[in-house]
């Protein structure tokens, strides 16, 4: 196939028919276009794993086409989802789960617990949580063909939380010839288990991915709410368009070419909003937040001194107008690591990162640590808005800090990849990226990878400090919400007075769509189903 | 004649392989290690040494390189370090809408290149010639995507007359596809067309000074006759060479062009593997992209028998 | 397209597409004599020339204009419309275009007259060599054949990819696509030349090469030379802009004006100034070099100024 369209090419001629993918997809009928609903995405779906690729925009295609055991609502609680049931032993020590009878994956074979037990396995692996579960497990095993046990040595009170979650990467459930796939290489196979097959003839990579309602799914009886209840698609296709130009995509949408785009720039917004066919709506109530991260393992940022003296002169309010723009409804500052309006939200040890910046005070910090005008190099993913505008008011905050630079623009592929160097900055490592986390991923640490100070195992930047992660054992000891929040109050003045990275804001985003589509609602995913298109 | 065909279509082999050594080498300098972007994040060294072994990286240049042809010419580009996917089908998925984009362009600019380049010849010194040539200049001082957002914003935003993005496949309608790919078009054609335009005054300034055309003229044949028939046919060689030697303009206009536009073609193909830094594809790409450009020319060299039945080879 | 095979008594593509003069924008009157009159009959280099020595005193003179820091962020001033604080407004990080536009002429001719030196000079060389050295000459030729069947912002783009963002780096790939075009430019030259009975008369006479090229060979590719040096400064302006549009180009900490239409592409509908000043500087610039080697070209080649 490959080699025969090619030979094609070489030939110079039949260049129309060459062409394989969904590009040249048969004509739709007028009626089949109305039922289509054309969404613009934060971003290319440039690889398709959701356990072994992690990107936001990898799940939230994952979402459409495999279902989880369990979904967390909007209310943040873990329910059932292919799970009918659970039981757990007294001793909080084995959970024995049951699936819903009738599930069937894309290729019409039935979901059994085999399946649910190699998708776990390789789940565990490389989530975080799973991590911690993998670490007390006895063993994961199918009991029969709806029922599988998972007995531990020390019980794991956030199981549910767990299986639930909307972090990536989730509980997805694969058959089992695929969960079986090397967890640190990609599947080759997309066999769904959801309410939307993924069309991987049509998968043009930075152009279009394709997903089909898949007939056979069998929705729960509850109303839907976020990945909980009954996940009913009301249209035949979803087409992904991956417009990387925020003026294209904004025109597109004005001119009915596009039907919802998740991420619409906020500056032309007021364009949108004046537009009575859009509608224009903040897109996840939990934002994101902004993230400044420094690499402990070098100077001047291994000393304290000198972390503290960026976060003395940092201004939050630069870092947030540089991202979303002018409108100030958009954005928080926010001396804390944790999500605003959350209940275990707190400013504890937040009083550096407030008021007047203090620019004398962090020349004086950084002195004291012993800077002497060493560049300090900064990755700057260009491809990425937030990165982007973040990279652009670090330079500018190091240059008035009489820092050097060494300014690395570059894209968001590499930034992942060098920042995982442990190498000297000069040598292929680094200082300083920047990144962003999702507001839900930092309601608590459960699933919060960035606030772990477990030195070589801790995220990038490689925090040591056994006092924050003492303090988040003692969260998942809590039994409660004050035990909760006293210890995250705690974990958050700790790694303020550690200067772990530098929070450079919170903020939210916006979602546009047509005013003909209904049921789309504030989530940190694009939830499709429940979706209509009149 | 068929001699001349074989020699000529000989003397592109030797052009291609200067092609594939250039982009062939371009991955072998390239920085970083095609082992460890597959290997992933999480690769021990000694995985990523497998992985090096396995996809005989640890050998001669030359030899990987013999081998690297060898597997083109059986139609095996490799496979895209970021999404996986083999080359080819990238590529094919992707050569419609730049191939529709490109025949338009070139069939948008020859309509109106060649008549304005005759008529201002025709008209050497008028207003009407100042104007072309002026339009000319204009035309190669303004880059492409600027063009492009101006005619978004007037002619798809403010008018709605055209789609301010994307293709549609021909299968769906000549029509439609036409009305998708207008604006992408006169964006990208413009440069060209003024490059045309120029060629073909300058060529039929010099033609109608010939003797045979005031032959023709004292014959009474009509004004429009010894432009167009007479005229014309013998500028034709200059005139179709430049059309030749322009499709690199065209080429290099459709990256841009295609990402101001949204075309997924393979000009947006090329800039996503330029910023991903997607070594196979961007080789892929640009063996393409010459390829198609050396074939075109071949061509146009093969015509001007065509136009000018003086030639003989 | 080098294998192009041209049929006897045509034309050559290349010296047709010199060969078609502005016409004179405005009509000649009485002639003055001297400098002046040189560039009354030529008014497209009189025209060209004076955009382009302003364009020069900009890149100069940028501190002195009443610019700021073009690097200096103000979010909080962010987009502003032009005004008189801030003449061409302000971009989303709050810089003023005005002093980011000013300061951009720096790196757009620097790109443009470095490559129309470098690709000069090395292509110079490359064409002599060629044009004196004959088993070279093949050799060469196939080189820069396969060279020029890459479409040149292609070639750039690929070059681009290779290195790290720099106006160093801009300026070599520029340079590399490039290249090809002087070289067979100065081989052509070299090889006409060779025919003429005095060059031979020269080479009987044992002259010794590096005499004959610096009395006959050299004065002969200047003219033909300095023109196409114009066509590739305009050429390699555009392609810088191009480069930096999508990425591949000048660091985006500096400002060039390719730079600051990329950062201003997205807010094209709102603030379409920001794409707007740097375009209309970037366009006036390389028409002024286009018109200035327009003129030349009519200047310097008595036989094509004949002509019409």
């Amino acid at each position: 196939m490959e080699r025969r369209s090619f030979l094609k090419l070489a030939a110079g001629a039949g260049g129309f028919a060459a062409t394989a993918g969904g590009l040249a997809a048969p004509a739709l009928a007028q009626g089949a276009a109305a039922r289509t609903l054309r969404f613009v995405p934060q971003a290319n779906l440039a690889n398709f794993d959701p356990i072994w690729g992690t990107q936001y925009v990898v799940r939230n295609a994952a979402m459409m086409v495999w279902d989880t055991l369990y979904g967390v609502n909007s209310q943040l609680q873990p329910k059932r989802q292919m799970v009918e049931s659970e039981e757990v032993s007294d001793d909080g020590l084995v959970w024995t789960f049951k699936l819903r009878p009738g599930l069937k994956f894309h290729d019409g074979e039935p979901v059994l617990a085999k399946d649910a037990v190699a998708s776990l396995n390789r789940w565990a692996v490389r989530d975080p949580m799973g991590q911690m579960i993998r670490g007390i497990q006895n063993e994961l095993v199918a009991v029969d063909d709806r029922t599988f046990r998972w007995s531990l040595k020390k019980p794991y009170p956030k199981m549910l939380l767990a299986l639930a979650k909307n972090n990536s990467p989730c509980s997805f459930v694969m058959p089992e010839r695929i969960a079986k796939t090397d967890p640190f290489k990609q599947i080759e196979e997309h066999v769904g288990s959801g309410p939307l097959r993924f069309k991987r003839d049509q998968w043009v990579p930075g152009a279009q991915a394709v997903f089909e309602r898949f007939d056979g799914y069998v929705p729960r009886e509850e109303p839907a709410d976020w990945m909980a209840g009954g996940k009913r698609v009301l249209v035949d296709r979803v087409e992904w368009k991956i417009m990387p130009d925020a003026a294209t995509a904004s025109a597109a949408l004005q001119s009915g070419e596009i039907d919802w785009w998740e991420t619409p720039l906020p500056d032309l917004v007021p364009v949108l909003r004046n537009d009575r066919r859009i509608k224009v709506d903040i897109a996840d109530p939990l934002g994101n937040i902004g993230s400044f991260r420094m690499n402990h393992l070098f100077p001047p940022f291994d000393n304290v001194k000198a972390r503290r003296a960026i976060l003395m002169a940092a201004s939050q309010e630069d870092y947030m107008r540089a991202i979303v723009g002018s409108d100030e409804n958009l954005f928080k500052l926010l001396p804390s690591f944790f999500t605003p309006d959350t209940p275990l939200y707190t400013e504890e040890g937040g009083d550096i990162l407030k008021g007047e910046r203090r620019m004398d005070a962090a020349k004086k910090l950084l002195a004291e640590a012993g800077y002497k005008g060493e560049p300090i190099t900064v990755l700057v993913a260009q491809d990425m808005a937030i990165t982007k505008a973040q990279g652009d008011v670090t330079a500018d905050l190091l240059k008035r800090l009489g820092m050097n630079l060494d300014f690395v623009a570059t894209d968001w592929g590499t930034v992942g990849a060098r920042r995982a160097s442990k190498e000297p900055p000069g040598k292929g490592g680094w200082h300083i990226f920047h990144t962003w986390h999702a507001g839900a991923d930092c309601i608590n640490p459960a699933s919060y990878t960035a606030i772990r100070a477990n030195g070589d195992q801790a995220w990038f930047g490689w925090p040591k400090n056994e006092e924050i992660e003492a303090a988040r054992d003692e969260w998942f000891a809590a039994p409660d919400l004050p035990g909760e929040k006293a210890a995250v109050s705690k974990m958050n003045k700790l790694a303020m007075d550690y200067g772990m990275w530098l929070p450079t804001g919170f903020f939210l985003s916006y979602q546009a769509w047509r005013s003909n589509i209904t049921g789309i609602v504030k989530a940190p995913i694009p939830f499709v189903w429940n979706v209509a298109k009149a | 004649m068929f001699a001349y065909i074989v020699r000529r279509v000989l003397a592109t082999i030797p052009v291609m392989a200067i092609v594939a050594l250039f982009v062939f080498s371009l991955l072998y300098i390239a920085p970083g290690d095609p082992a460890a972007v597959i290997a992933g994040d999480q690769a021990t060294p000694a995985d990523v040494e497998r992985i090096r072994a396995s996809l005989g990286l640890d050998r001669p240049y030359l030899i990987r390189f013999g081998e690297w042809v060898w597997r083109i010419l059986q139609g095996d580009l490799g496979t895209s370090i970021f999404t996986n996917l083999p080359v080819t089908r990238m590529i094919a998925q992707r050569i419609e809408p730049t191939l529709s984009l490109m025949v338009v362009t070139l069939g948008l600019a020859i309509a109106i290149a060649v008549p304005l380049g005759v008529i201002a010849a025709w008209k050497s010194g008028s207003w009407i010639d100042r104007l072309v040539m002026v339009f000319s200049v204009l035309n190669f001082s303004v880059p492409v995507f600027v063009v492009g957002y101006l005619l978004a914003y007037y002619f798809a935003l403010q008018l709605d007359w055209f789609p301010v993005q994307g293709y549609t496949p021909i299968s769906e309608g000549v029509g439609r596809w036409l009305q998708n790919l207008v604006l992408p078009a006169v964006a990208l054609g413009g440069g060209y067309t003024a490059l045309i335009a120029r060629i073909t005054r300058a060529t039929m300034l010099e033609v109608l000074q010939q003797d045979y055309i005031r032959t023709a003229r004292a014959k009474g044949a009509g004004q429009r006759t010894v432009l167009f028939l007479h005229a014309l046919k013998n500028a034709a060689v200059p005139i179709v060479t430049v059309i030749g030697i322009g499709v690199a303009l065209l080429i290099g206009g459709a990256v841009v062009t295609e990402s101001v536009f949204a075309i997924p073609g393979l000009g947006r193909l090329t800039v996503d593997a330029i910023l991903r830094r997607d070594y196979p594809v961007i080789q892929g790409v640009i063996l393409l992209f010459s390829f198609a450009y050396v074939l075109v020319n071949l061509l146009i060299d093969l015509s001007y028998t065509l136009f000018d039945p003086r030639i003989r080879y | 397209m080098s294998t192009t095979i041209l049929p006897p008594g045509a034309v050559s593509p290349k010296s047709v597409a010199k060969a078609a003069p502005m016409p004179d924008i405005l009509a000649t009157r009485s002639p003055p004599k001297g400098f002046v009159g040189y560039l009354w009959r030529h008014p497209t280099i009189a025209v060209g020339g004076f955009l382009l020595l302003v364009m020069l005193f900009i890149a100069v003179f940028a501190p002195w204009l009443w610019t700021k820091d073009p690097t200096a962020l103000a979010p909080v001033m962010r987009t502003r419309n032009p005004s008189a604080a801030a003449w061409f407004g302000t971009d989303m990080l709050g810089r003023d275009v005005y002093s980011r536009v000013l300061y951009g002429a720096r790196v757009s001719l620097i790109v443009g007259f470095g490559v129309a030196f470098f690709s000069s000079v090395i292509g110079l060389f490359i064409g002599l060599v060629s044009g004196f050295v004959r088993w070279a000459d093949s050799i060469i030729m196939r080189i820069m054949d396969g060279l020029m069947s890459i479409p040149s912002i292609l070639l750039a783009i690929a070059l681009m990819a290779l290195t790290r963002g720099s106006v160093g780096n801009v300026i070599l790939a520029i340079t590399v696509a490039e290249i090809p075009r002087v070289s067979r430019l100065v081989r052509g030259v070299v090889l006409s030349l060779r025919e003429q009975p005095y060059v031979d008369a020269a080479i009987a006479s044992g002259t010794r090469t590096p005499v004959i090229i610096w009395r006959h060979i050299l004065p002969n590719t200047l003219a033909p030379m300095t023109v196409q040096a114009t066509y590739i400064c305009a050429a390699a302006m555009i392609a810088e802009a191009i480069l930096s549009f999508i990425g591949a180009g000048t660091p985006p900490i500096i400002p060039s004006w390719g730079n600051i239409m990329a950062e201003g592409r997205a807010l094209w509908q709102v603030k379409p100034y920001i794409v707007f000043f740097p375009a209309i500087f970037l366009s006036i610039t390389v028409l002024a070099v286009n018109l200035l080697g327009d003129g030349l070209r009519d200047s310097l080649d008595p036989r094509l100024a004949k002509r019409v």
